[in-house]
């Protein structure tokens, strides 16, 4: 279910499998990743972001949940956005995730099919991808900074990083 | 052929059919643990996708995993999982030496626990695979430290393609009548799922 967060409500939310959040400075929103993909969209001279928790690919037809799939997620949060009064024109993207969590080969090997389907999705809404942490074989918990529109990327108990 | 009219009905045979599991489980790992350790199964209940890392209280802590999949058209996935306190207590216990205080996890180490696992989800899958008539054979087991809910997602992956209500089954473990905070995850695939089910209404 898609939530519309705003400033008194949150400051950090997080945001769970299939979700998504839009809300405006200062809030910021939050998520762990395996191989789920987040999807930041954000306005920076507006202040106004919001993240989609990405689980699968696509969503071949089905309209129920739409933050759970990469080419339904990144309109529905375009739209969301819209709802706060942010223009298409001007959005950026940063995104993190994809990671390939079980050694084994196989059918639950879908990272890389949700980072290509998010780099699809946005490039046909025209949203310019300023920034990516995806891949690898480690889990990430992200939050996403809808003042500054900075990604803080913690790889499990190893390093962090802002992108 | 009976029909199991509602969700809560289903949910609740598959309850009787994965506590019969546990129970083959549990006694496995007692004999493994020399009689220190055993398994109950605390829930099985259905959940929204969006509410399962939360319900679960996995979120962001670090723990110390073994991970086994089944593969083929049954498939799923099954994850023992610790915080770094009980996975290094059970590795001492079951190596018979001190509590190891470095950082880095021996291979021994890494070995008795995976081995923990694969004791666990052998036993687990032998008796599932008796009740539903179809063979189950987990992969090798891996060791793996990672955030919970990482690892939980892309378990979660072959039901979340079918629909958005998880199945969850909850299992604690106990040492002489004491919770641990060990747990083990069993996340049937769409097929198995539906296997499951129809062993139950052929048993109905």
């Amino acid at each position: 279910m898609n939530a519309l967060a705003t400033e008194e409500e949150i400051q950090t939310a997080t945001v769970g499998m299939g979700q998504i959040v839009a809300a405006r400075k200062p809030a910021r929103l939050s998520s762990v990743l395996g191989s789920c993909v987040g999807v930041a969209i954000y306005h920076p001279r507006l202040g106004v972001g919001g993240l989609a928790h990405v689980v699968l690919p696509h969503a071949n037809g089905r309209s129920d949940n739409p933050g759970k799939f990469a080419d339904t997620a990144v309109p529905a949060l375009i739209q969301e956005l819209s709802k706060l009064g942010v223009p298409l024109a001007g959005l950026v993207a940063k995104i993190a995730g994809g990671a390939c969590m079980f050694q084994m080969r196989g059918p639950l090997q879908i990272g890389d099919a949700n980072i290509e389907a998010v780099r699809q999705a946005l490039a046909k809404a025209n949203i310019r991808l300023a920034a990516q942490h995806v891949g690898g074989t480690a889990g990430r918990r992200i939050v996403f900074d809808c003042a500054d529109g900075t990604l803080r990327v913690e790889i499990a108990g190893r390093h962090v990083e802002t992108v | 052929m009976n029909s199991l009219s509602t969700q809560s009905e289903k949910v609740q045979v598959l309850h009787e059919l994965l506590a019969a599991a546990t129970h083959e489980a549990s006694a496995s790992m007692s004999r493994w643990t020399n009689g220190l350790i055993n398994l109950s199964l605390d829930e099985v209940r259905e959940l929204p996708l969006d509410e399962v890392v939360a319900d679960l209280d996995l979120d962001d802590r670090l723990l110390t995993m073994v991970v086994l999949s089944l593969e083929g058209l049954l498939g799923g996935a099954m994850i023992l999982t610790f915080d770094e306190q009980n996975a290094r207590l059970l590795a001492a216990a079951l190596l018979n030496q001190p509590v190891n205080q470095q950082p880095e996890w021996t291979d021994l180490e890494k070995s008795a626990l995976t081995e923990t696992g694969n004791i666990l989800a052998c036993a687990y899958m032998s008796a599932l695979s008796r009740l539903i008539g179809e063979d189950l054979i987990p992969t090798a087991p891996y060791f793996l430290q990672d955030y919970g809910a990482s690892v939980l997602q892309q378990a979660l992956l072959p039901q979340a393609m079918s629909g958005d209500q998880i199945l969850v089954c909850r299992t604690g473990f106990h040492r002489h009548g004491e919770n641990l905070n060990w747990r083990v995850l069993f996340v049937p695939n769409h097929n198995l799922r539906e296997a499951m089910e129809k062993a139950i209404r052929t048993a109905v």
